[in-house]
């Protein structure tokens, strides 16, 4: 192949290296005005009066609303929210009102105009609590909500969604098993920090027209959204998003476009916009749930794990809209990457007064493997079993069972990643210690697998036009948040039209103008937007080969594509620039037929089929699985309790490199996003109130955090993924944590149940064991 | 940020006169990344803002064994950090200068701006105390120079007056300084000290200096009486660390717990001392 | 009230009037349309603001306009003529230092202020050197290459 497989440069690089990309923020735009957000300052309170009098008289003030403008219930998968609280909040920090002014200062100082009279209510503030009986119910009319079908909701309870899986019988295969082992873990929440803060403008014009720039993932899941909430038609209503300064999940659905759209609809058309600024972004976009998990397994003396039973407890905030997702998804992967006979799995999205949970890189997985890694660790402790042979014993492999009981396929190279792994970080080879005696080093090891997870119609669209000097316009909604599916895409288009990356364009990014794309989330851009691409270029080919057999006088199944020519595979020399047929075929008598070239080409994968509703079975519930691990090597100042993560290798089954540097850079970013992850990233909660909403306390990896990374993929073909390939950059992330806090374990002997590993953390682990003298 | 007027005085008295006027409502403008950043967030809003960086003679670093070191108010820390005069004489200072945020906030915020926000936990300051260094200070009535043991009042309070401007910092010399700062933080690079201390050594005197375990920086003065003439063994080390943890009394935040500072002393203690006496 | 101000911007001696309490970054971002530094915290902390002060990276945010009378500033719109890209510009493309790309103009101030003031630098050095310019996405290796190769050819010139 000459594109695909190839490290083709990145599209979008001069854009980004000069400036000259304009994010949302950077938009500018006559007679804009500018938003502020009132917001509470308490976790759980109801709204008794809002007086806006004295913020609409400020001169400048163009618009005050509150949340009665619009209480229309929404979300993703359970209708639970409103863009701005309707009688009541449930978090700190909710939207209670919005200003619009001629300018910023203008809108803040109208904020602190408004007077919010609250009735506190008492607050839910550990998700432990919240699923006490007594427990105050934080959406009493949970009951009401519309949600997707395949959610299970418990009415009278914080409870939003209660997956089950029930396979075999787990309490017959624990009375059999030769050992037994409990544990428990508890991973905090973190947010997403993408270094761009949300921004969104609305524009609604005289016709009834909205046009909303936003900073998003998936222009047409907000356009969905918002179009329910205010009861726009679809044509009517446009989402732009220009580009996208990081997502990881944070901008993958609708947060503060709903709140300045109620305003742009009364400014008599001028643009209305809202930037968040990092506390804002910290306090009112997504976070990571914080979860509980617990885990009995039962084990037979040979290391073959035969009963599992465990319970996922998340944490989804005020509001869970997206969140039961992530529940669920816990729970059909409840026993990670290895197979099990019998499995007995709740996992329960939760409601409490603590931040929003949204989708984080990992939808789950990250946080599962926390507790099913060091649970093999811990088995493999007890029956004295290496910890990679007994993952390797259990591990899905062809021919096995998914905890949903469907087969694992062919495609499934979880045992390659471990064997690479092994040796890239030389596994069972001690780790040199340093000489300071107080420092100690040693390596972990852990696995990871994810698959998408998201409704069995998710689908993607593509459409390519040919132009007349030979190039290409190719259009999606898939969003390049910087994985590179810009570059990716170019390259798969590129490989069947064999016309050269440089000589197509991308267009994405507008509901306007590109077609359907479902949402750009769950690893499932370069499979689900791929397979569109290639569709699309096959149609372009198919009216290539009809209009060059009318001019070659050859039969179209004798046709081929090669360097911008179609050509006759039987006598080489005939061929026809596809630039010649790109507006059609012009005759020698001067007549024409068929115009311009458009490939049209739309994607949903097959057969995907819902859970049982009752068991959580399903035979194909997902398109894919992407499997792989990670080994570290950490030291530990046993004085400070700092940590330094000194090397990383990592091997995932990708299916196929669509482009080798941009898949090695997608588990470059992963490994280090993870190592924040496992040793400093955690919000501090305090009766609702987030303690740590800065990037000074918040700390994330800087340069100087970095390890040696040894990054490596294996290729088992995903069957119906474009040339091969299958979803990997979520994936990427998961082991880190769990192999992280494997080396503390082997180099401490302290099992660390919760994350993160800070200095403060490791230094009171330490204290309270014995420490294993490392000489 | 609320509004404010902006001031360029050309010289010292014109500053101090500019601040007398405003008596205590307008604010020093130095490097202003602790300033901007507190006006930004409405933590302060002074009616005027007085810019020192224009006035002539703040800007200057001078050394000789008799005088010591004097460092200008207008100094970045980037430049105090690698400056050879500092960094040959007294290294302890441009470890210290390092440390403090980023390379770009290095580039902009000063030691002396570093000295007058009064943080518990200034990095720089840590090494003034332990090397006894002077605060000079322009007042209406003339130049005075003041111990930096008397300049910290309590949590971002220090002891100038109205209309005073500290112009500078000197550091006695002495040939036989050895010293030890260490920062104890979350992550390695751009992050707050949890706790920072600055041990020197002097000919057979030990000065121990503690940041982020008090409301303003300290001198561990009980571990240093210990310490002084006592041939630095293992046991004498623990000891004196020991010491110095009863000496400190920090408190739980965000960032670390009253525990972990008071260990963190111990270690930091400890660390610098194994480090002084060979 | 505000200030007249006489600065050079990227080459070109600008004369300009603002308020006292508008930051750089502000007067850059909507007083002269040059975007490309970012607002990412507005403490100091992520570095997305850098742009250079008298050949020094510094954070925008934290800067009044007031104090650059007389000073020049160097923003990434300022770095490259034309298609004629900065040899760091370049370096960042082919060595794939960037993803979202909302880092990458504070990064790249960065990184050539701290090659202008040292430039051979050891790898220790440059990891410290970008510490304060947070990136999400990339994991920094590839933007540390995107620097030693830059590093490497003024070595080689020496």
């Amino acid at each position: 192949m000459k594109y695909v497989g190839k490290s083709v440069t990145r599209v979008d690089g001069i854009k980004k290296v000069t400036g000259d990309l304009k994010y949302v923020d950077d938009l500018k735009m006559p007679g804009m005005l500018y938003a502020a957000v009132k917001r509470s300052p308490y976790p759980h309170a109801k709204i008794i009066n809002i007086n806006i009098e004295e913020a609409i008289k400020l001169p400048g003030v163009k618009v005050v609303t509150t949340g009665k403008d619009f209480p229309k219930r929404v979300g993703l998968y359970l209708a639970d929210k409103t863009f701005m609280a309707v009688d009541k909040v449930r978090y700190r920090g909710e939207a209670v009102a919005a200003v619009a002014a001629e300018t910023k200062e203008i809108a803040e100082e109208a904020i602190s105009l408004i007077k919010v009279d609250y009735e506190e209510l008492p607050i839910v503030s550990n998700v432990l609590d919240a699923i006490k009986e007594d427990a105050p119910l934080i959406h009493p009319n949970l009951g009401e909500y519309k949600h997707a079908p395949i959610f299970h909701t418990l009415p009278g309870t914080n409870i939003s969604e209660h997956f089950k899986l029930r396979k075999g019988d787990v309490e017959l295969a624990f009375e059999q098993a030769d050992f037994i082992l409990e544990s428990e873990f508890y991973v905090p929440h973190i947010q997403h920090c993408p270094i761009e803060n949300h921004s969104a403008i609305a524009q609604f014009d005289r016709e009834g027209r909205l046009t909303v720039w936003a900073s998003c993932q998936s222009p047409y899941a907000v356009r969905a959204a918002l179009a329910d909430a205010f009861k726009i038609p679809s044509h009517k209503l446009r989402v732009i998003s220009p580009s996208v300064g990081g997502g990881f999940g944070a901008k993958a659905g609708t947060t503060l476009e709903g709140i300045i759209i109620p305003l742009a609809m009364k400014t008599k058309g001028r643009p209305v916009k809202l930037t968040y600024s990092r506390e804002d972004e910290f306090n009112n976009s997504y976070v990571r749930q914080a979860m509980y998990a617990t885990f009995k397994t039962g084990v037979m003396k040979d290391g073959k794990i035969v009963a599992l039973k465990s319970n996922f407890i998340w944490d989804g905030g005020a509001y869970t809209e997206y969140g039961v997702n992530i529940a669920k998804s816990a729970g059909f992967a409840a026993a990670g990457p290895y197979d099990v006979e019998n499995i007995h799995c709740d996992s329960y999205a939760v409601y409490t007064n603590n931040p929003v949970g949204g989708p984080y890189r990992g939808f789950g997985m990250s946080e599962i493997h926390f507790g099913i890694e060091q649970n093999m660790d811990i088995i493999s402790e007890k029956l004295k079993i290496d910890p990679i042979e007994i993952r390797k014993l259990n591990a899905h492999k062809p021919g096995g069972r998914t905890a949903t009981n469907a087969l694992v396929d062919d495609a499934c190279g979880l045992i390659d990643c471990i064997n690479k792994v092994i040796n890239d970080i030389e596994y069972h080879k001690p780790s040199q210690q340093p000489k300071e005696d107080y420092k100690v080093r040693a390596k972990g090891f852990a696995c990871g697998m994810k698959a998408p997870s998201m409704p069995n119609n998710a689908a993607s669209s593509a459409i390519i036009r040919i132009n007349e000097d030979g190039s290409a316009y190719l259009s999606v909604s898939a969003q390049d948040i910087g994985q590179g599916s810009d570059t990716a895409l170019t390259q798969i288009a590129a490989e069947i039209l064999t016309i050269p990356p440089e000589n197509i364009s991308i267009n994405t990014g507008d509901t306007a103008h590109n077609p359907y794309e479902w949402q750009t989330v769950a690893s499932r851009i370069t499979y689900s937007a791929g397979n569109a691409i290639i569709k699309a270029c096959e149609d372009i080919k198919e009216q290539l080969f009809h209009l060059a057999s009318i001019k070659l006088g050859i039969f179209p199944r004798d046709l081929q594509l090669e360097e911008g020519f179609v050509r006759s595979s039987i006598y080489p020399n005939k061929r026809i620039p596809i630039k010649d047929l790109a507006l059609g075929l012009s005759m020698e008598d001067g007549s024409a037929v068929h115009g311009p070239l458009i490939g049209r080409g739309t994607f949903i994968p097959e057969n995907i089929r819902n859970f049982d509703m009752d068991t959580g079975l399903a035979d194909n519930p997902v398109v894919f699985w992407t499997y792989g691990c990670y080994g570290v090597e950490i030291e530990i100042d046993t004085q400070t309790g700092n940590i330094k993560v000194l090397k990383v290798a990592s091997c995932f089954d990708v299916g196929k490199a669509i482009n080798p540097d941009l898949v090695k850079a997608q588990c470059e970013g992963a490994i280090v996003q993870g190592i924040g992850s496992a040793i400093f990233e955690e919000i501090i909660m305090q009766n609702g109130r987030f303690m740590n909403p800065s990037f000074m306390d918040y700390k994330i990896p800087t340069a100087n955090d970095i390890p040696e990374m040894l990054v490596s993929y294996v290729e088992n073909r995903q069957k119906d993924g474009p040339f091969g390939a299958r979803g990997m950059a979520e994936p990427a992330m998961i082991p880190a944590a769990p192999a992280i806090a494997s080396a503390f374990y082997n180099a401490t002997g302290i099992r660390v149940k919760e994350l993160p590993l800070t200095p403060e953390r490791v230094v009171k682990a330490l204290k309270n064991h014995k420490i294993l003298n490392k000489k | 940020m609320k509004g404010f007027k902006y001031y360029k005085p050309q010289s010292l008295k014109e500053a101090s006169e500019l601040l007398k006027e405003y008596n205590g409502e307008a604010h020093i403008l130095n490097g202003g990344t602790d300033l901007i950043i507190r006006m930004k967030e409405n933590f302060l809003h002074p009616k005027a803002v007085v810019d020192i960086k224009h006035i002539p003679g703040l800007h200057a670093i001078t050394f000789d064994k008799e005088d010591g070191l004097r460092i200008g108010a207008c100094l970045s820390l980037g430049t105090i950090a690698h400056h050879r005069d500092v960094v040959e004489n007294f290294p302890i200072i441009a470890d210290s200068a390092e440390v403090v945020g980023s390379g770009q906030i290095r580039n902009r915020a000063t030691l002396v701006g570093n000295i007058c926000n009064a943080s518990p936990l200034a990095d720089t300051a840590t090494p003034l105390l332990a090397l006894d260094a002077e605060v000079i200070i322009y007042s209406p009535n003339g130049t005075k120079l003041i111990s930096i043991h008397h300049f910290f009042k309590g949590v971002r309070k220090n002891c100038l007056n109205v209309g005073e401007i500290v112009t500078g910092i000197k550091i006695p010399y002495s040939k036989n300084l050895k010293g030890a700062f260490k920062k104890g933080s979350r992550r390695q690079d751009v992050d707050l000290s949890t706790v920072c201390t600055s041990v020197v050594k002097i000919n057979d005197e030990i000065r121990i200096a503690l940041g982020a375990v008090a409301p303003t920086p300290i001198r561990g003065k009980m571990a240093e009486a210990f310490a002084k003439g006592k041939n630095l063994t293992h046991e004498t080390i623990t000891e004196i660390a020991k010491i110095a943890v009863a000496e400190a009394s920090p408190i739980d935040d965000v960032r670390s717990s009253k525990e972990y500072r008071l260990h963190m002393v111990e270690v930091l203690v400890t660390r610098s001392l194994e480090e002084l006496k060979v | 009230m505000k200030h007249e101000i006489y600065f050079t911007l990227n080459h070109e001696k600008i004369l300009h009037e603002v308020k006292a309490n508008k930051t750089l970054l502000q007067m850059l971002r909507e007083d002269f349309d040059l975007t490309g530094a970012k607002e990412g915290c507005g403490q100091g902390e992520c570095g997305a603001c850098t742009v250079l002060l008298n050949g020094k990276p510094i954070n925008s945010c934290l800067v009044l306009a007031v104090e650059v009378d007389g000073k020049e500033i160097t923003t990434i719109e300022g770095l490259s003529e034309g298609i004629n890209l900065d040899e760091l510009q370049k370096s960042f493309i082919t060595n794939g230092a960037l993803q979202c790309g909302y880092c990458t103009p504070g990064m790249i101030m960065t990184a050539k202020g701290f090659l202008n003031a040292n430039p051979t630098p050891t790898l220790e050095e440059i990891k410290v050197a970008i510490s304060g310019n947070l990136c999400r996405c990339t994991g920094y290796k590839r933007i540390i290459e995107a620097i030693i190769e830059v590093a490497e050819e003024n070595q080689s010139k020496d």
